[in-house]
């Protein structure tokens, strides 16, 4: 007698009907080993359904948040120089359209455009040191997460000033990124002081 | 209710709170994702890639996808779902940038069925870490995480022929290895 081959009892559990599925079922209900090899294919599956799950050896989630944390900088310094170039355009702009009417608050857009590009040259000293290729002790790395965390706040809250009042968005650009170059600048001593104690 | 869809309550209870955190870039959300799926993510690619190694760097860069991806996820699904294609998808790959000789199946062609295999009987961790790494992947994807043979096939590449005949080889060398063939 021909029994089922393994691929024909492996079928059998597919749902749907698939060509000869009828023909092995038939064999199956008349064929004791068959069946037997069928229930033991069922207990081999639930045998590695009930596996104990495998746990990894150490947290990577340090490792991921740093190698996100790099690659959010790196977007953020590409944003910023787009950002800065369109400020520059907008300003120019704006005093061509300005200056036709009455004259421009030169104060606030100078000063926006300073604070983006301190915050650029400050983002660009920061990848000078590759952080996220950096062993920090735990006080350290806790206060520079803080930080990134902080920024990222403040990165949010710039991507909203769209909706504000426009009479107040300027004055709110300044404040955020004012902020942000203060948060820079406390990221960079994190990362300058920890690299002049190993002497780096 | 899928078991994927269980597998979302029961690994994260308030998934609604953490999936608007993480969509919002808040560290936080992305942390409450890794802490709630890492045990199932890494127990998927350590039984599809052959290294504890390989397996943890699939961890990290399926996470990785996840923090950059997070918007496109519609919450129309399981997001258990959502994540283990990711992994899926991370660990196949890893294995066809790894090319392993499948030596089992090369031996076993060649040399045919080993004395020792006849008295030799495996627990089902040995069994199945002995199977080539196609083999296995097919396997848990198929049994285990319910994947059909048409996903699977697309994963990898493959026809769903392919898919099929994997698991039936797979199934005929674990019946082999945990001695349950019947006596002649």
């Amino acid at each position: 007698m021909t029994h089922l081959s393994m691929e024909q009892l492996v079928a059998l559990r597919e749902p749907g009907v698939e060509p000869g599925t009828q023909a092995a079922r038939a064999h199956l209900d008349g064929c004791d080993a068959c069946r037997t090899e069928f229930d033991r294919l069922h207990q081999r599956i639930a045998r590695l359904r009930a596996l104990p799950s495998l746990r990894p050896t150490r947290d990577r989630w340090p490792e991921v948040r740093a190698r996100f944390a790099s690659e959010r900088r790196a977007r953020r310094l590409r944003w910023v120089a787009v950002a800065g170039l369109a400020a520059a355009a907008s300003v120019a702009i704006v005093a061509g359209v300005r200056s036709m009417h009455r004259p421009l608050p030169a104060a606030v857009p100078a000063e926006l455009s300073e604070a983006m590009a301190r915050s650029q040259a400050l983002e660009a000293a920061i990848d000078q040191y590759h952080p996220e290729s950096r062993v920090l002790d735990g006080r350290t790395a806790r206060i520079a997460q803080e930080l990134e965390d902080r920024i990222a706040a403040v990165d949010r809250e710039l991507q909203n000033t769209d909706l504000a009042d426009p009479g107040r968005r300027q004055t709110q650009e300044l404040q955020l990124w004012r902020e942000r170059v203060g948060l820079l600048d406390a990221l960079v001593d994190v990362h300058l002081t920890r690299a002049s104690n190993v002497g780096l | 209710m899928s078991k994927a869809l269980v597998m979302d309550s029961y690994l994260l209870a308030d998934a609604k709170t953490v999936l608007a955190q993480a969509k919002a870039g808040d560290p936080a959300g992305f942390e409450a994702l890794y802490r709630a799926f890492e045990t199932p993510v890494y127990n998927l690619c350590r039984r599809i890639c052959r290294t504890a190694e390989d397996a943890e760097d699939v961890l990290q860069e399926t996470f990785l996808e996840i923090c950059r991806s997070i918007g496109q996820y519609r919450e129309d699904g399981s997001l258990w779902g959502w994540i283990r294609t990711i992994a899926a998808s991370k660990a196949l790959m890893r294995l066809r940038r790894n090319k392993y000789r499948d030596t089992d199946e090369l031996n076993d062609e060649v040399v045919g069925h080993r004395r020792e295999d006849t008295h030799l009987r495996m627990d089902l961790e040995a069994a199945l870490e002995r199977l080539s790494e196609t083999s296995r992947a097919v396997v848990w994807l198929h049994d285990v995480e319910g994947y059909t043979h048409e996903e699977i096939a697309a994963m990898m590449g493959k026809t769903p022929s392919f898919s099929k005949s994997q698991l039936a080889r797979a199934h005929a060398r674990l019946r082999r290895w945990l001695g349950e063939e019947v006596a002649a």
